[in-house]
């Protein structure tokens, strides 16, 4: 039994399963690929394969997170940096874990460079954390539903239509896991074609290819400036003492951090021409950087790609896309523009992309309202809910974090799950179109049971997943400090797109399972046998989506807390830039706990909590609440 | 056993097991769905002894409030949110009273729901309510408050669209939502502020005494105080988000009981109750509140006058009564928040008796009828129904303010506490127009109630064809609860307030209220005995409304003096007020809908149009698109190994 445990817990097995997770679509789709038929079965029987081997991750993932929230690892210092672990090529070797990987793919020099300091060499370094975790069990758990859904109206090559949903899938885990920028603008790009060939081959309507091209372009040219922004990030911001560029994102964003203390400590003596200029370096690399990852999130006015991509696409494909590739872009913005261009991101980041985004929350909210085919109105309510998502991520604090990644997989689950309950009407009909619906509460009473939860999730009722994280985004976004702010009026809008969120779902349930029954022509002309209720594949489609929707509706702890050291990494680079920018000293973190020291009265500017980074800061932080209590 | 708090927490879980074992039934599909109701009839009624236990434990303890440890729910930053509940006066008078009230109508619901399809669902979902309402009294935690908030909303929401089939009930349900909804996103930004300004707490104890100790600034309180109040103008539908009330009484009358009557309409009063400490604070927030209730009250009085529809008339008097609970807690800045917050609960603890007792009458009514409701087809009932003709009789006194009924002495000490108010220190010219609306009130409720009550049961026997051959007394399940909840709205006034002082007696011991207490700019006023004058004048409008009535009525039809016709109209047409929202808020926003989606096609042409150009820059290089997959992989690779050259040219350099 011991030697069971040591297997299970050591450092290699972590770093194989973590390895697998990425490679194992891509070896499935090939795979798959090979077969005609019979591939559904195997298809799915491969997708729990995946399923089983994230469930060990996240096991022995949130172990290791627990452990390393104790605080035993951190380091004191100013600059903080994210330490995925479980690092397929770990330098350190079998025994312990060093944070880098040796896997060099391209070496931009020949310059030996010493141990322990990264060159220019792009890597294969994927590594997981708190932040990537829960999305990578979320690409895993949603390719299930989605082949399940696809199950019968997929006639046409299914062997290649899996092929591609796997290599989706891969494409959108690896870009979760990596922690080289090139690696990670590689596997963003690779997401594009399996959902190109997706949308343009196997789509519903006749504007498929139209759809898929219009796709394509859009997020390629959006991402081609990302690229753009972040090579500029990497040049222009070098290793301090060996003046080597890196591609490593921890020390990337070490360098940026410090570059930036740098000309603070010289903006703060008196001389600011120097943090002017990297402020606006940092500008013009946010706009290139935050191009592409407007247009994959999307934001208002980059969305017009959305709508016909989700329409177009076969069902099970949208499931995807709505679910992950949405998710690339706010977890894009997450991971790189917070870390890489931290003092834009609070000087731009709300009065600009916020008002975008909370223009496009009311927005596509009407747009939804208008739209007479569910599936394009789910398509819009997505614009709307992610303009939330975004504003929240830009609130750059520990709520409206915390709550943006834990909103990533709620709305990755619940809007997936509401895509995956119109392939229900889909197979039985042959339209999304809500006038053609009427009274399918009587009609099919067990779905309609399964369609109340799944909707009342994704408009956020308590008890449910959305209700959690919108609470805490929420909660960021009234906490905001943005220098010359309007975020009440953020808040406003956000805390509104609830209630319009409501609005257009409660309007659809109402057409379709409330009021007389009507019903449109079967999907099979011929049949005479009037369409049946949930199939067992069906419950257990959206049984376990709504399962699942509960459990993180009451229980969402778990994910919360093994989030909460890379949020603060991430509060603290933000509560520096906001210093900056507002050219204060940076806060000194206190020891005391966080609470009982805050300012009662109005938002105090510079909140005490947000400044740790020390071992004693971290402990309290684990207490979190506990003491505000007083 | 002994703790409340365990006490309350099975009196919680006694419900959610209800709904539980409905579900499963229902899903099972067994033939225990026929006896669908007894789950929850036996959960309410052990749940009604053990809190009348609770409340004797509580009102005899040393102590006055115990809060449960908390269990984390989510925590991030300095946001932590735990289910966390807490037993006090105030939730033990309104845990006993909403267990007792849905004993009887839960039983009344098995004989009124009999044979319909939808027995088995009906009772989850009313399981369900009376779980999240349980939680909704219990909860400590502003979101947890807001969790089972919203979980009565859907519930209420179901239950309205029982009958889905029917449009009128789709969309009243969908309305009943979203109105309500809309007062919640005010609620929302209002806990949010509080959190900020009380120290991070989202705990209601905690915040409290944490805002009473560093009182914050007082405009930012004032505003989080009136967005808070959002809330409970949705939930208690109040002037101006009442119109979804009256609709919702397209569900089953039961619901309409319960939901649309007691409890869940109350939750509003309840909240801006348990909140006294916080509304004591901010006297602009207590006026505007009073006014939004005067308003209230005064409005859906004078629409109630010349509804045809039963329920209807009850539907308005409960808004208009939910007025007069506002009005009350509004005097709280003025004079002692105890004494408001008294008054408010005990009109609130009176009003759940008499007016579940009208509803069920009504529903007895219908259910004889042949589900009409329209009281210009049937009359003279008396003979027919005889005890749902004594039970309405009672119902509709009380709720008219006859002296010695409940109703009378919830109402007296409402108007006392107006009274009181005007000759305070702050607002005492507002505070005495709104007396006299309320004065007005009284009059108006009582001419209404008659008018349905002899428009009902008076005059010659009128029964309409959708009765059939059995139009009849309904059966003894339906009856008893309607005995029992007629001798409540008769004595349960009398016996626990006027010549003992029970009710405030156990509240005052409230901790939420004594804070309120020392946190009130309120002068301390003697509180001046039974107030005589007030009382006469009260008594002599409710018996004037009723003579009135008499005059009109006493035929059992409605024959309108050409004078008043036109007056009638206004307040059977609901004074326009559905037509207006539908013409300045619904149609437009649909507008702007319809508007946004076009314009978003607009927005996708120019998009094309800038993508036309590279494609016009494509057709030079069209052989390139040849649709190999290797081949747009090599050209990416190609492509991004140039980039980096590129760059490792620059930093070579």
């Amino acid at each position: 039994m011991e030697k069971i445990s040591e297997i299970v817990a050591s450092p290699v097995t972590n770093r194989t399963l973590l390895l697998l997770l990425v490679l194992v679509p891509f070896l499935s789709a090939f795979f798959v690929s090979l077969f005609g038929r019979s591939s559904r079965r195997i298809a799915l029987t491969l997708a729990f394969v995946h399923l089983g081997l994230t469930f060990f991750v996240v096991v022995l993932g949130t172990m290791h997170l627990n452990v390393r929230a104790e605080g035993t690892s951190s380091r004191t210092t100013d600059i903080v940096r994210f330490h995925p672990t479980f690092i397929p090529g770990d330098t350190a070797g079998k025994s312990g874990e060093d944070g880098r990987t040796g896997w060099t793919l391209m070496r931009l020099t020949d310059a030996p460079t010493s141990a322990n300091r990264s060159g220019p060499y792009v890597q294969f370094f994927i590594g997981m954390d708190g932040l990537n975790l829960w999305l990578v069990a979320l690409s895993s758990i949603m390719l299930i539903p989605a082949i399940l859904v696809s199950w019968e109206s997929v006639k046409t090559r299914p062997g290649a239509f899996y092929a591609w949903m796997f290599f989706l899938q891969g494409a959108a885990i690896g870009a979760f896991l990596s922690f080289d920028v090139i690696l990670f603008y590689v596997f963003f790009e690779l997401t594009l074609i399996p959902a190109f060939f997706l949308i343009g081959r196997w789509g519903e309507g006749s504007a498929r290819r139209d759809a898929a091209r219009k796709f394509f372009l859009y997020t390629l040219a959006g991402s081609l400036l990302t690229l753009i922004g972040v090579l500029g990030v990497v040049v222009t911001n070098p290793d301090p003492t060996t003046g080597q560029i890196t591609f490593s994102l921890p020390d990337l964003m070490a360098n940026v951090q410090h570059w930036l203390k740098v000309a603070h400590d010289e903006a703060l003596a008196g001389k600011p021409e120097k943090l002017a200029s990297l402020h606006t370096t940092q500008m013009w690399l946010f706009i290139a950087m935050m191009a592409g990852f407007m247009v994959k999130v999307p934001i208002w006015p980059f969305h017009t790609w959305q709508p016909a991509a989700y329409g177009e696409a076969p069902i099970g494909v949208t499931i995807l896309l709505a679910a992950l590739l949405a998710k690339l872009g706010t977890f894009g913005i997450l991971r790189f523009v917070l870390t890489l261009l931290p003092d834009a991101a609070i000087m731009y980041g709300l009065p600009v992309v916020g008002s975008f985004a909370a223009f496009g929350i009311v927005y596509a909210a009407l747009c939804a309202y208008a739209q007479r085919d569910m599936k394009l109105m789910i398509a819009y309510s997505s614009v709307s809910h992610l303009g939330f998502l975004v504003l929240a991520i830009f609130a750059f604090n520990a709520e409206g974090l915390s709550g943006s990644v834990l909103h990533m997989v709620n709305h990755g689950l619940s809007t997936g799950a509401v895509f995956a309950l119109l392939a229900f009407l889909l197979d039985r009909y042959r339209t999304t179109q809500m006038s053609q619906y009427g009274g399918m509460m009587g009609r099919f009473p067990n779905f309609a049971v399964l369609a109340f939860i799944l909707c009342l999730a994704s408009i956020g009722l308590p008890g449910l997943n959305n209700f959690v994280s919108e609470m805490l985004m929420l909660a960021g976004l009234f906490h905001a400090d943005v220098p010359h702010g309007h975020h009440y009026t953020l808040a406003f809008i956000a805390a509104f797109s609830i209630f319009l969120s409501s609005w257009y779902i409660m309007t659809m349930l109402q057409k379709v399972f409330f009021s007389p029954l009507k019903e449109p022509l079967p999907a099979d002309p011929e049949t005479t046998v009037p369409a049946s209720d949930v199939s067992r594949r069906e419950v257990f489609a959206f049984g376990s989506l709504a399962g699942l929707c509960l459990l993180l509706g009451l229980y969402p702890q778990p994910i919360l807390d093994s989030l909460k050291t890379d949020v603060k990494a991430l509060t603290q680079i933000g509560n520096g830039a906001r210093a900056r920018v507002k050219g204060e000293p940076v806060p000194v973190e206190s020891a005391t706990p966080p609470v009982s020291t805050a300012n009662p009265t109005p938002p105090p500017k510079i909140v005490p909590k947000k400044g740790g980074g020390g071992k004693k800061d971290r402990k309290d932080a684990k207490g979190g609440g506990g003491e505000e209590e007083e | 056993m002994s703790d409340p708090i365990d006490l309350a927490l099975i009196i919680l879980a006694l419900p959610l097991l209800a709904c539980l074992n409905a579900a499963v039934t229902a899903v099972l599909k067994s033939s225990l769905s026929k006896v669908a109701h007894v789950p929850l009839v036996l959960s309410c009624a052990i749940g009604a002894v053990l809190g009348i236990l609770l409340l004797l434990k509580v009102a005899d303890g040393e102590t006055h409030r115990w809060i449960s440890n908390p269990i984390t729910w989510f925590a991030a930053g300095n946001l932590k949110v735990s289910f966390t509940i807490a037993v006090d006066p105030l939730s033990a008078i309104m845990l006993a009273m909403v267990t007792f009230i849905s004993t009887w109508i839960a039983i009344f619901s098995s004989g009124y729901m009999h044979g319909e399809r939808g027995y088995g669902r009906f009772f989850a979902i009313m399981s369900l309510f009376v779980f999240s309402m349980l939680g909704l009294v219990l909860a400590n935690n502003f979101l947890l408050l807001v969790a089972f908030w919203e979980g009565v909303g859907v519930c209420s929401y179901l239950l309205v669209g029982y009958y889905y089939e029917k449009p009128s009930a789709a969309a009243a349900a969908r309305k009943a939502f979203l109105v309500t909804r809309l007062g919640d996103v005010g609620f929302l930004l209002g806990i949010f502020l509080l959190w900020k300004m009380g120290g991070w707490n989202t705990d209601l104890s905690a915040l409290f005494d944490y805002i009473a100790k560093t009182p914050p600034d007082q405009g930012e309180l004032t505003l989080a105080c009136l967005l808070l109040f959002c809330g409970a103008v949705g939930k208690s539908a109040q002037f101006p988000l009442y119109v979804w009330l009256p609709d919702a009484m397209e569900g089953p009358t039961p619901v309409s009981a319960l939901i649309h009557a007691a409890t869940m309409v109350t939750a509003g009063v309840y909240l801006l109750a348990r909140c006294a400490p916080l509304f004591a604070m901010c006297p602009a927030a207590q006026i505007t509140v009073a006014t939004i209730g005067g308003v209230t009250a005064i409005l859906a009085a004078f629409i109630a006058l010349a509804q045809n529809d039963l329920k209807r008339v009850l539907a308005y008097s409960t808004v208009s009564q939910l007025g007069y609970m506002f009005l009350a807690l509004g005097t709280g800045g003025a004079i002692s928040p105890v004494f408001a917050v008294t008054a408010a609960m005990f009109h609130l603890f009176t009003h759940a008796f008499f007016k579940a007792l009208l509803f069920l009458s009504a529903g007895s009514v219908m259910h004889s009828m042949g589900g009409v409701i329209d009281m210009r087809k049937f009359g003279g009932l008396r003979k027919l129904m005889p005890v749902t003709h004594l039970a309405f009789l009672c119902g509709a006194a009380a709720l008219a303010g006859l002296p010695l009924l409940s109703g009378f002495w919830s109402k007296d000490m409402i108007l006392e506490s107006l009274e009181m108010a005007a000759e305070g220190e702050r607002y005492t010219g507002g505070y005495y127009v709104l007396l006299l609306v309320s004065l007005i009130t009284v009059f108006m409720t009582a001419f209404y109630t008659f008018r349905a009550y002899f428009l009902t049961f008076w005059g010659p026997e009128r029964i309409p064809e959708e009765a059939g051959h059995h139009a009849h007394e309904s059966p003894s399940r339906m009856t008893i609860p309607l005995m029992i909840l007629a001798v409540g709205a008769v004595g349960v006034g009398i016996a626990v307030e006027p010549f003992n002082h029970k009710f405030s007696h156990f509240l005052d011991h409230a901790p939420t209220l004594q804070l309120a207490f020392a946190t009130s700019h309120a002068p301390v006023l003697e509180h001046h005995g039974f107030n005589w004058l007030l009382a006469s004048i009260g008594t002599a409008l409710a018996l004037g409304g009723l003579g009135l009535a008499f005059i009109m009525y006493r035929k059992g039809t409605e024959t309108l003096p050409a004078a008043i016709e036109p007056v009638f109209a206004l307040s059977r047409n609901k004074l326009y007020v559905d037509e207006i929202y539908g013409a300045v808020f619904v149609k437009p926003a649909g507008v702007l809908a319809f508007l946004s989606g076009a314009f978003d096609g607009f927005l996708d042409a120019m998009a094309r149009l800038i993508s036309s150009l590279p494609r016009f820059v494509g057709w030079w290089v069209r052989p390139i698109q040849n649709g190999l997959v290797q081949f747009y992989a090599l050209s990416m690779a190609l492509g991004l190994t140039v980039l980096l050259t590129f760059v490792a040219f620059k930093i070579a350099r």
